[in-house]
């Protein structure tokens, strides 16, 4: 008999079970049916080269836009009722595949198979994709491109001349504040507190220091030490919950602890298209776990970890933010306390029809 | 070449190898530039170095007096305690060394004082012969207040007091002596010095009291005797007192070996099983802790790594290799190498500190281990403890700090932030990353201040203590006049 290979060791972490999901890293084994933009941007995402909630939400409706463009309707079937299921499904498969859907991505998923569904069967093919890729147009225009610069104006007549602004990893929608904020010649400094093993703070930090801000930059370790000199902080979103918790980056949660021992307020700048129904308790019923290789540092003591009995890692994306830390949510539709968040949702859902 | 010298990679090793053949200024010298140059590090190392330099200046010092040989620690202390004030435990080993010898003086001087006290006492009858009357009221009081020498003041020569003895023998047997006879000896015993009835309670020498004819008669003999013999105690004292020194040292060196293991003992008191235990960085202690409970439960360890000072190490310590640059100057020979807690059966989740919310609902213990504790309860620890400490806190989870009772300082200062000490920017950004090196400014502490409101319990070789507590353990190990030592300007 051939000697059998060691049973590889179970490496999930009995906590986080039920959120590990295989993650597809190349277009290997991706269905014939995926379309080419599609699979580029799969792969983008699972590399984390297309990692905002809204730089994905937008990066997915273009491809949707390519997908919908190349699309033609077989003989004997209409659109609205074989674009979703036949078309779009396969693709939506293969980017959850790739990396777990963000919130934002679900909401204008069905936000788009509604469009579809609405799409009468008597319009011809050419027409009824015109006015589809028109409405993701406008789609992204009004929930993302506008929503952003409202967002960003509003937020930049909470800072003042002396502010100390501290933030946490990097969200387009604050770098678009702070920008603008400089541009229009007020005077701040900023605090940069970043965490492994994105670093996506960094990104910020070298944006705002290419326009001559003051950025002072340090880890999550350094984080009580940086609070009280800040002023104000500035946390991005991955998603607001309906109990008016706030879903981000793992770390946003200590960064409003810390915030909201020190007396600071907090302000979530967070566009709606990220509002859901969902609600949170804790960062562990729902969350994304990311491979554990990320965390190892090459030619450190962790390059043979796999081979560790009982030794596992833990990479968590997300953590949930109670919301009592959270002193203002700054949204298109105004600025609101985190329990306006279901209001605000109901709101922007009935708006869209 | 350095590989060719080897051992010449400077740690606390090659300084203990070299303190037994090096000048003694050389090796205070020595100490000083490895503390200065960070070569030795972290608490425990810098105690040991501390405490054997301090056992070399002792055995090398020209004996005079006390008051000598205490400047001289004080002196060498100083200089110590300024190539690296943050490193505490370098002022506290210097603290109880000093309190060590003051205890050991005091023991003498005392043993000197009861020798002159007898002799006093000696004197006083003889002064007091010429007057019978109060010679006799002192023989009464004396006699009852000293029970034990009962007996003796029983002899055939003191029938002088028989009025108040009788009444107190005959109920008692005559073998136990009367705790409190009369109202008389009460208020002479208040009048007597404690310590002069304590020594004559021990005392095997006969009670001049119940000689006194022979006082009378060689009264200048008596004294002369005395007078010999304290000048020969205190000639032969003064070494003992030395060998004293010295061994006090030897037992603080000892209790630096051992302080790990002692704390270890207690872990089981503090484990249930099934646990789920958050810790933060790597130490000694605290793995030492958890392997023993670890002997008789089964339960589920979180570390946070300790992002970018310490993660090597936690690394290193959770996989249990050798991480590269910290397996020379960490390892001593008094430090054997730990086996990893996964080994011992225990599973290990190793997770980034941002995770620490996230998983804190989770969590049942929060063990965290320290760099210094200071007198109110707070300590200083691997930067990110407060904020560990802190969600802990909101999530209701007890923190327990895991110290040696070596790490406690007495120093209390106002400003915590002269107590941080701020670390290599280049470990966040490198230094290739020219623009952002150039423009960014980049903050790395390498401890946090975490406040006594944030911790539970202290767990330390002496026990288990709630952190209001700590003050009264510094007082038992620190004298008051020890705490500013390194503060020429603030002694008296």
């Amino acid at each position: 008999a051939t000697p059998e290979a060691p049973k590889k060791e179970d490496k999930t972490v009995e906590l986080f079970r039920h959120l590990y999901k295989p993650r597809v890293t190349s277009i290997a084994g991706a269905g014939k049916d995926v379309h080419p933009a599609v699979l580029a941007l799969g792969l983008q995402m699972s590399s984390y080269t297309i990692c905002g909630s809204c730089a994905r939400l937008v990066a997915t409706l273009q491809a949707f836009k390519k997908v919908i463009e190349s699309y033609a309707t077989p003989p004997g079937n209409t659109l609205t009722r074989h674009l979703t299921s036949h078309v779009l499904s396969p693709q939506i498969e293969y980017l959850a595949a790739c990396r777990p859907l963000s919130i934002s991505m679900g909401n204008a998923i069905r936000w788009l198979k509604l469009e579809i569904s609405k799409v009468d069967i008597d319009v011809p093919d050419a027409e009824a994709k015109k006015g589809l890729c028109d409405a993701i147009d406008v789609f992204i225009r009004e929930r993302v491109t506008f929503a952003d610069q409202v967002i960003a104006s509003s937020a930049v007549e909470k800072i003042k001349d002396g502010d100390v602004i501290l933030t946490y990893a990097k969200s387009s929608v604050i770098q678009r504040t702070l920008m603008t904020a400089h541009q229009e010649g007020r005077k701040f400094r900023v605090i940069v507190v970043d965490s492994r093993p994105l670093h996506e703070g960094k990104h910020l930090a070298a944006a705002l220091v290419g326009i001559g801000i003051e950025v002072k930059y340090c880890l999550i370790n350094g984080l009580s030490h940086n609070i009280q000199d800040a002023t104000k902080v500035l946390l991005g979103a991955h998603a607001m919950m309906s109990n008016g918790r706030l879903f981000s980056r793992i770390g946003t949660a200590l960064v409003a602890m810390e915030a909201n021992e020190a007396d600071k307020p907090v302000l979530v700048l967070c566009e709606t298209i990220k509002f859901t129904e969902r609600v949170a308790l804790d960062s562990i019923v729902h969350n994304e776990i990311a491979p554990a290789d990320e965390l190892v540092i090459p030619g450190g003591p962790l390059e043979k970890w796999g081979d560790v009995k009982k030794l596992q890692l833990c990479n968590l994306m997300y953590d949930v933010t109670p919301a009592e830390y959270i002193q203002m949510i700054v949204t298109e539709s105004g600025n609101v306390p985190p329990t306006s968040v279901p209001v605000l949702h109901r709101l922007g859902n009935e708006s869209q029809g | 070449m350095p590989s060719v010298q080897a051992g010449y990679a400077p740690n606390l090793g090659v300084f203990l190898k070299a303190l037994k053949t090096q000048q003694l200024e050389a090796s205070i010298e020595h100490l000083i530039s490895l503390l200065k140059r960070r070569q030795i590090r972290n608490s425990r190392p810098c105690a040991i170095a501390t405490a054997h330099l301090l056992l070399r200046v002792v055995a090398r010092f020209k004996w005079t007096d006390i008051g000598k040989l205490l400047q001289r620690i004080q002196e060498v202390g100083q200089r110590l305690v300024e190539a690296q004030p943050k490193e505490m435990v370098v002022g506290n080993i210097v603290r109880r060394v000093l309190g060590m010898i003051r205890d050991e003086a005091k023991e003498d001087r005392s043993e000197d004082m009861s020798d002159t006290a007898s002799i006093t006492q000696i004197d006083s009858p003889q002064r007091e012969t010429s007057d019978p009357a109060p010679l006799r009221t002192i023989g009464v009081s004396t006699a009852t207040a000293s029970p034990l020498r009962f007996g003796a003041s029983n002899a055939p020569g003191s029938t002088d007091t028989d009025s108040d003895d009788g009444s107190a023998r005959t109920p008692q047997g005559g073998h136990r002596p009367p705790l409190m006879t009369s109202h008389t000896s009460y208020a002479v015993l208040n009048g007597l010095p404690v310590q002069q009835s304590m020594f004559n309670l021990l005392s095997a020498t006969p009670s001049p009291l119940s000689t006194p004819p022979q006082q009378i008669d060689s009264p200048q003999a008596g004294s002369g005797i005395n007078a010999a013999s304290v000048a020969q105690r205190v000639a032969a004292s003064s070494k003992d007192l030395k060998a004293e020194v010295i061994s006090g040292i030897e037992e603080i060196i000892d209790e630096l070996d051992q302080v790990d293991d002692q704390m270890a003992g207690y872990a089981q008191e503090h484990i249930h099983s099934n646990e789920v235990i958050l810790t933060h960085s790597s130490s000694t202690s605290v793995q030492k802790f958890l392997l023993k409970a670890a002997e008789k439960r089964k339960f589920t360890v979180i570390v946070a790594e300790s992002y970018p000072n310490d993660h090597q190490a936690t690394h290193a310590a959770v996989t249990g290799s050798v991480a590269p640059d910290l397996g020379s100057s960490e390892d001593t020979s008094l430090e054997m190498f730990l086996k990893p807690l996964t080994a011992a059966g225990i599973t290990v989740v190793l997770t980034t500190d941002a995770a620490i919310f996230a998983i804190m609902s989770r969590v049942n213990k929060v063990i965290l281990a320290t760099h210094a504790v200071i007198a109110n309860g707070g300590l200083i620890a691997a930067a990110g403890a407060r904020i560990i400490a802190k969600a802990a806190k909101v999530h209701k989870i007890p923190v327990i700090v895991v110290s040696g009772v070596y790490k406690l300082s007495p120093e209390y200062p106002f400003e915590f932030e002269s107590l941080i000490e701020y670390g290599d920017p280049g470990r966040i950004v490198k230094y290739h990353d020219g623009n952002l090196v150039d423009n960014l400014e980049i903050d790395n502490p390498l401890y946090d201040y975490v406040p006594p409101d944030l911790v539970d319990l202290y767990i330390t070789n002496l026990g288990a203590h709630a952190p209001s507590y700590l003050y009264r353990i510094v007082a038992d190990h620190y004298k008051p006049e020890d705490i500013n030592f390194h503060k020429p300007e603030l002694q008296f």
